[in-house]
């Protein structure tokens, strides 16, 4: 059931699958959608991620069947193959998978049968069933890694210095190319190598062969339950959750034993953590006092509110008073995890958790709590920090009055990056 | 004529995929030999539902109510960031976010239908906001499943204070975007002005402005409009439901962009008897001339004008004749929207350069008296009416041997081909000080193509090879249908149309 909502922090299925499959060199998504849809879930997935768009075909590139009322009255099978045909003959991909919008959700085309035509032509089509009005996001992420483990991953080896780091949404997460870029740095340094389907040029060979992972890293509290699910049963690749992209010394050095337990790589741990650790305290101790003390509130998607409340309360020893969680967060034991993570602290006083999309509805939860200093939030949450002349920092999606590229808030490195940003001289 | 229906594809000699050459097209144009084509294969398209809502977002005192699934609000978030911005620009202290509210449409609504969360929605926007109006815009998904708006709008709306202005946007009724506007201007009209007369002020001019348009534009639009005694009824863009209502009042409209309220003032000019000037967008020395007469004539100042555009001209063209020295006869090729296209082709001209080809979305009888223009000044150039298909214009541009391309530059850039715009809705591009800006930035942008020509050596465009050797055009195909433009095209002079 989706609320009726202000100010959403997502968009559709359709958004949520494009933008995991956008970010997937040489991989080409074709909609079979209305005439606005590929803006739209560009716009509201990419463009409100630190405003940049997907390097291979995105928005008004994306290739569409345009579906208008004839489409509607009579199907638009025969569009979408015209479609397909076209995107073939003319972009260069290794796979096209065909995103299914409201238009052709609702009229019930047979995108499959379409894709299956292809497919037995020895072209790489898939279908992807993701109307928009099937859920946010979030589902859309959900859906399109269904996809890539439907139709894409195939049984492998098992190579013991291989993990797949999963978790971090393309687009969706603003810093997603920083935060898998530090993770990635920090696991490399552990010996081991990392898919993520989505940096550095990663691609489709490197999702077939994710199976051979000896471990999936799942950097979020609740996101792909059913794709570790599938990973486990049809590969054999096990999974461990943490609770979200860590942020700082603590919880960074806590993910980092955890995936060495898992791995057998203890004593090598241990090693890298004296040495990261070393290096991010050789800078904070350079700055100590440059930034005062803050009563902060957090209103961010999960990952990103558990990272920075535990590393703002736990390591730099500001007050939390509020957390808001605003991604559609649905199963009781995934907002308990989330829940747990933000209120058992070391030395701080919980803050009060609250799980919110509403735009309105977080202005008033925020306004109960006048005793706050600092916001970090989104850019739709400066209003509020304007309105009370109160500093606001912006690090959570929707992010469009800040251009991202690679920076990140996540691992050691991350963490000083983030103090940097709090700092205003003000 | 009946009443228009908002969908731009049904004026008549209207064309939305083209391709050829300026010489052909016109000709056939002029003998009403041009058939109604459409693409087999198309790239993305912007819907109407998106230009309904950046047109109205900057509304004061009003709420947005949107009956879709979440994706619909996608593009929102561009146009509540310009609001933002324009608020910056206005100095104002506290900068707000539009106010967005979506019924979020799910699978049960689908099948149940929404109009119970549609009601919830405007309740809630009302009880929220307590605003003066409540837009209420429709989607595909609660087009197909027959929700009905205008009655909730109805019934709802008879409970609750504001006005619901319901927008019958839903995107698969248009594929050409501009629609939008005329849905939004439609609504207007029918549930706020209601054609109730209001007492003239007689130096009041609507002065209709999209989005796009930046506060710098704005200030020097007024400028001009001030220097001739006049007071502009600046919409809707930071706009209210009190300017609104003073629209019957003035004394003359006329539109900032050429394909906005086009119709709009039309249907003012019949309910009110409010002349209106339709001219072109006021970007160049030309069209900023041409705008301003247009404007003066409805007041009968037509000689103040001439006035002031000569001091105008002394004070601009001397500044001018720097810049033109550094674009002399560079080709150009031009993408953007009717309005920019066109008002850019012209500004080339003043400039000295080369038109060498054209994109825009519509080629109808307006678009005519601009080819004809162009025709005369650089001759035979390539066309191609269509909607952004960058894939049609990655390949023009490569075969065209261009010296800068202008418009929106995400794939051109990426050719290695210095790109500039004139599509700035943040800075000056309007009127005499707006050449100014633009002129400077396009030299300086052809003069120093660094960027582009290193970016192209990492490029990741994704076209075959092969595609760049085929016809740009070879997707547009000819279409029997029983659109107004087809019935049109059979009744060319018969035997005389080109083959």
């Amino acid at each position: 059931m989706s609320a009726i909502t202000e100010a959403p922090r997502g968009n559709c299925a359709l958004g949520g699958a494009n933008a995991v499959l956008s970010a997937i060199d040489k991989v080409v998504p074709i909609y079979h959608a209305g005439p606005g849809c590929c803006m739209q879930t560009t716009a509201g997935e990419a463009g409100q991620a630190g405003g940049r768009s997907p390097f291979y075909v995105s928005g008004v590139s994306t290739p569409c069947s345009n579906m208008l009322e004839h489409e509607v009255v009579f199907g638009g099978a025969d569009r979408l193959r015209e479609t397909i045909e076209g995107t073939i003959e003319i972009i260069e991909a290794e796979a096209y998978f065909v995103l299914e919008g409201c238009t052709s959700g609702i009229i019930a085309d047979d995108v499959k049968g379409i894709a299956k035509e292809f497919t037995d032509r020895k072209l790489p089509v898939y279908p992807v069933e993701c109307p928009g009005f099937l859920g946010e996001s979030c589902r859309g992420y959900e859906i399109a890694f269904k996809a890539l483990l439907d139709n894409i991953v195939e049984p492998a080896e098992r190579e013991a210095d291989l993990v797949n780091l999963f978790g971090i949404m393309p687009y969706h997460d603003p810093f997603w190319e920083g935060n898998f870029e530090e993770m990635t740095r920090i696991l490399e340094r552990l010996g081991l190598r990392v898919n993520t389907f989505f940096t550095r040029r990663q691609g489709l060979a490197d999702v077939r062969g994710s199976s051979a992972a000896a471990l999936n890293i799942i950097l979020s509290p609740w996101l792909l339950k059913d794709a570790s699910e599938q990973y486990r049963k049809g590969f054999g690749v096990p999974s461990l959750r943490w609770p979200g992209v860590p942020i700082g010394a603590t919880d960074t050095s806590a993910f980092l034993r955890a995936v060495a337990k898992e791995l057998g790589l203890e004593e090598k741990a241990e090693r890298l953590i004296a040495a990261e650790e070393d290096y991010v305290y050789g800078y904070l101790e350079t700055a100590i006092g440059a930034l005062t003390w803050k009563r902060f509130a957090v209103v961010a998607d999960s990952s990103t509110a558990i990272g920075v409340t535990r590393f703002l309360a736990n390591d730099y020893s500001f007050t939390p008073i509020a957390t808001i969680v605003t991604d559609p967060v649905f199963r009781s034991e995934d907002k308990e995890r989330i829940t747990r993570q933000l209120t058992e602290l070391e030395h701080a006083k919980p803050p009060a958790v609250v799980f919110e999309t509403d735009g309105w509805k977080i202005a008033r939860e925020l306004e109960s709590h006048p005793e706050i200093t600092l916001l970090v939030g989104s850019t739709n949450d400066r209003e509020y920090a304007m309105e009370k002349d109160i500093q606001c920092c912006v690090i959570a999606y929707p992010i469009t009055d800040r251009l991202v590229f690679n920076r990140t808030y996540a691992g050691y490195r991350g963490s000083l990056t983030l103090v940097e940003d709090l700092y205003d001289n003000l | 004529m009946g009443e228009y229906s908002g969908i731009r594809e049904w004026r008549p000699y209207s064309y939305h995929d083209l391709g050829g050459r300026s010489l052909g097209l016109a000709e056939g144009f002029r003998k009403r030999c041009l058939k109604v084509s459409d693409r087999s294969f198309s790239q993305g398209l912007q819907c109407q539902q998106i230009n309904s809502m950046s047109v109205l977002m900057s509304m004061e005192d009003s709420v947005f109510v949107v009956h879709s699934p979440q994706g619909c609000v996608g593009c929102a978030s561009f146009a509540n960031d310009m609001y933002r911005v324009g608020q910056a620009h206005r100095g104002l202290p506290v900068i707000r976010n539009a106010r967005i509210i979506v019924t979020n449409l799910d699978e049960k609504d689908i099948v149940y239908g929404g109009e119970k969360k549609l009601r919830e929605a405007l309740l809630l926007a009302n009880e929220r906001y307590k605003p003066k109006l409540i837009f209420l815009f429709a989607s595909c998904a609660s087009g197909i499943i027959g929700d009905d708006i205008d009655a909730v709008a109805q019934s709802t709306g008879a409970e609750i204070e504001p006005i619901v202005v319901p927008i019958h946007c839903e995107g698969f009724k248009s594929k050409v975007c501009a629609s939008g506007f005329d849905a939004a201007f439609i609504s207007l009209s029918k549930h706020v002005l209601k054609g109730a007369k209001k007492p003239r002020e007689g130096d009041l001019v609507n002065l209709f402005a999209p989005t796009s348009i930046s506060h710098k534009d704005q200030v020097e639009i007024e400028r001009m409009l001030t220097a001739l005694g006049l007071r502009a009824n600046y919409l809707p863009f930071y706009s209210s439901l009190d300017k609104i209502r003073r629209i019957p009042a003035a004394g003359g409209s006329t539109a900032i962009c050429k394909v906005f309220a086009d119709e709009f003032m039309k249907q003012l000019e019949r309910d009110y008897g409010i002349p209106f000037s339709h001219t072109v967008m006021p970007i160049g020395v030309r069209n900023t001339d041409k705008w301003y007469r247009g404007v003066a004539a409805l007041f009968g100042k037509e000689a103040e004008a001439e006035r002031i555009i000569e001091a105008e001209h002394r004070r601009v063209l001397p500044l001018i004749e720097d810049i033109h020295r550094r674009l002399e006869g560079k080709r150009v090729f031009i993408c953007g929207g009717t309005g920019r296209s066109f008002a850019a082709a012209a500004l080339v001209d003043d400039f000295g350069m080369k038109l060498v080809g054209l994109e825009t979305p519509t080629y109808d009888e307006d678009a005519q008296i601009d080819i004809e223009y162009l025709n005369g000044i650089h001759g035979d150039f390539a066309v191609d009416i269509a909607n952004m298909q960058p894939f049609e214009q990655v390949n023009l541009v490569k075969k065209l041997k261009l010296d800068v391309f202008i418009g929106v530059p995400t794939w051109t850039a990426r050719l290695g081909i210095p790109t500039t715009h004139v599509l700035d809705s943040k800075r000056p591009t309007m009127g005499y000080d707006g050449i100014l800006y633009l002129g400077n930035k396009i030299a300086d942008q052809i003069e120093n193509p660094g960027f582009n020509e290193k970016l192209a050596a990492h490029a990741r465009l994704p076209y075959k090879a092969s595609w760049y050797g085929k016809d740009p055009f070879k997707f547009i195909k000819t279409v029997e249908t029983m659109g107004a433009a087809a019935s049109a095209a059979g009744a060319g002079e018969a035997g005389k149309c080109p083959r």
